[in-house]
């Protein structure tokens, strides 16, 4: 079981609401390799919920058995009260949880908005599509600027934004973001950072993956800390932050 | 020199007083059989103008070879199965038009939507039940299912309609165009090629499913998050990639004849487009068609049919030593 780091987790922000995404004590493997062992977390509406951990330690590996990607042996995924383990991804998007893949992958040979458009596939109201695309041009501008511009001829950081306006088009209610910093110039990681604020400021629920675990976890109301597989510690943000154990570990001092 | 051999139903001679016995004679051809002469012991002379008509035969031909090309590239780009039975699929249509109008009577321009729609369901058969089974496996799995398809599918052609060439001797003879003489049937075939592949194109650029089936082809497993069933996207991929084979395969029986052995060699021309046109890439692959059509046949010409036959390996082993993105790999 993970270690608390301070009492009373999670519930700080959110009243008697119960989690929107529960993940139970999953096991998961590749082939026979078998990388998550019992790993479990709760996410409540409105919150943002950071996995920090060394490389290889199955953060992504959480993400991708939530979307469906792979299916746990063992264990329960529940969203919004009914189970998703092992529902097929595109279903699982359909009930309302969006992901952002790591290496801001965009739709290179797809026009900003063509992008968008994907990003709303599962949305029928083209009524409804243009409302959230306008929505997503205002919390980046950068998008809205140019809706004609071919994806693979944008910068790394415009490609991360689109990625993330992408998720965004579904309306969803949880959003998963694997490593949305990573490789970015440090003004684009900045602006990454702000626009998660903004999100998790206009109400929307994150679980976000991060390799920069000090800004992750300064943004998040609660993080959990995965080693090898397994839950090591969890808390709010603050107090990973400050805790000891977690920054001699993963902190780097 | 004089391209006055011809074997089998092997592109042959569109020009001068030639062209207008193409349709009719093939049905005289025997498979098989070796050399098969038109106009024994003729030699001519080329003239700009004869040239000029070949070039354009040959443009004509290569509508034709995009369409089926088409389909094996699109269904390349959103499974990464390499599709050998697509030759096979092309070869039903043929000869679903033969037999529509050998025996039913019907006019050969009206069985292109039946053999399109028949092989429509049969793609959608395929995929579900044996494609489908090796997505995402190694490319040896879908090599092998995929020519087991092939030579099943030939082995069961050669068995119901027999090894016998057969033709649609429709729209034979050639119309007087500037001076040249043009194949009716390579016309009429060149204009349904081109109207088939417009259409598929822009479906493919502009319509929503035809959106998901490219974002599938980029990237199949964000199309997935996006909300897009790829399973239903492949499914209708494979079906689509078999009707556009049909169509070309019932155009193609309007300008030779047919065979159960054709599907191999279209295949092999469709490797070449592609490998010219840089894989994946709709409109290289279309331009490719288009070269490989004006080699062919301006190698048929200054050559020997025989020798034409060898043109689209040949440009598959240059293009691959010189430029193995393909010469119009415009990302679309
Ligand atoms: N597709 C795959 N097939 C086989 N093994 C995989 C696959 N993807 C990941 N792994 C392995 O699973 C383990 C956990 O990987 P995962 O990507 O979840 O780690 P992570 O915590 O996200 O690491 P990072 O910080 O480097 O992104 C690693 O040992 C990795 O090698
Ligand atoms: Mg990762």
């Amino acid at each position: 079981m993970a270690v608390e780091v301070a009492p009373a987790p999670g519930m700080r922000h959110t009243g008697d609401m119960p989690p929107i995404l529960q993940v139970q004590s999953i096991d998961a493997a590749y082939g026979k390799v078998q990388i998550l062992h019992g790993v479990s977390l709760d996410v409540y509406p409105g919150e943002v919920v950071s996995i920090i951990g060394p490389n290889g330690a199955g953060k992504s590996t959480v993400l991708k058995a939530i979307m469906g990607f792979l299916t746990p042996s063992a264990g329960e995924i529940i969203f919004d009260g009914g189970t998703i383990t092992g529902l097929r991804t595109d279903l699982v998007v359909r009930r309302g949880i969006a992901y952002v893949p790591q290496g801001r992958i965009v739709f290179k040979d797809m026009s900003v908005v063509e992008n968008l458009e994907m990003g709303a596939y599962a949305v029928s109201d083209k009524a409804q599509v243009r409302r959230t695309m306008e929505q997503v041009f205002q919390i980046f501008p950068r998008l809205g600027e140019r809706p004609k511009q071919a994806a693979g001829t944008m910068s790394g950081g415009e490609q991360q934004m689109l990625a993330m306006g992408r998720a965004l088009m579904v309306e969803p209610r949880v959003v998963l973001m694997d490593e949305p910093s990573l490789g970015l110039a440090p003004r684009f990681v900045e602006l990454v950072f702000e626009k998660i604020g903004e999100l998790k400021a206009g109400g929307m629920t994150l679980l976000l993956v991060e390799q920069n675990a000090v800004k992750s976890l300064s943004i998040s109301d609660r993080g959990y800390v995965l080693e090898l597989g397994r839950n090591r510690f969890t808390g709010p943000g603050d107090a990973l932050l400050a805790d000891e154990r977690v920054r001699r570990l993963y902190l780097g001092g | 020199m004089g391209g006055s051999e011809a074997r089998g139903w092997l592109p042959r001679r569109f020009y001068s007083v030639d062209a207008g016995l193409i349709g009719l004679a093939s049905g005289v051809r025997r498979p098989l059989t070796g050399v098969w002469r038109l106009t024994p012991g003729v030699y001519r002379q080329a003239s700009d103008m004869d040239v000029l008509q070949v070039v354009i035969s040959g443009l004509l031909l290569g509508g034709v070879y995009a369409l089926f090309a088409a389909g094996l590239n699109t269904i390349f780009g959103v499974m990464r199965v390499i599709n050998l039975g697509h030759g096979e699929l092309m070869m039903l249509g043929a000869y679903t038009t033969y037999y529509l109008y050998a025996e039913g009577g019907l006019n050969p321009l009206l069985t292109i939507p039946i053999a399109a729609a028949a092989m429509f369901g049969a793609g959608l058969v395929m995929q579900r039940f044996l494609v489908e089974r090796v997505i995402g496996q190694p490319l040896l799995s879908s090599l092998l299912l995929t020519f087991g398809l092939s030579t099943l599918l030939q082995g069961l052609a050669l068995n119901r309609f027999t090894a016998d060439f057969r033709s649609v001797p429709y729209l034979s003879g050639s119309i007087d165009l500037f001076g040249l003489a043009l194949s009716r049937s390579r016309l009429v075939a060149f204009g349904i090629a081109l109207a088939v592949t417009g259409v598929t194109y822009y479906f493919l650029r502009s319509s929503r499913f035809g959106k998901a089936i490219r974002a599938t082809s980029q990237q199949a497993d964000v199309a997935q998050v996006c909300g897009i069933d790829v399973r239903r996207v492949r499914l209708a991929t494979f079906a689509l990639g078999a009707a556009l084979a049909a169509i070309a395969g019932s155009l193609v029986a309007m300008i030779f004849s047919i065979s159960p052995e054709m599907g191999r060699m279209f295949l092999g021309k469709a490797f070449a487009i592609i490998v010219l046109g840089g894989l994946g890439s709709f409109v290289g692959a279309f331009l490719g068609a288009l070269m490989l059509g004006v080699a062919e046949t301006l190698a048929a010409y200054f050559t020997t049919t025989q020798l034409a036959e060898g043109v689209p390996y040949a440009v598959l082993v240059l293009v691959l030593t010189l430029r193995p993105s393909g010469f119009f790999g415009v990302r679309e």
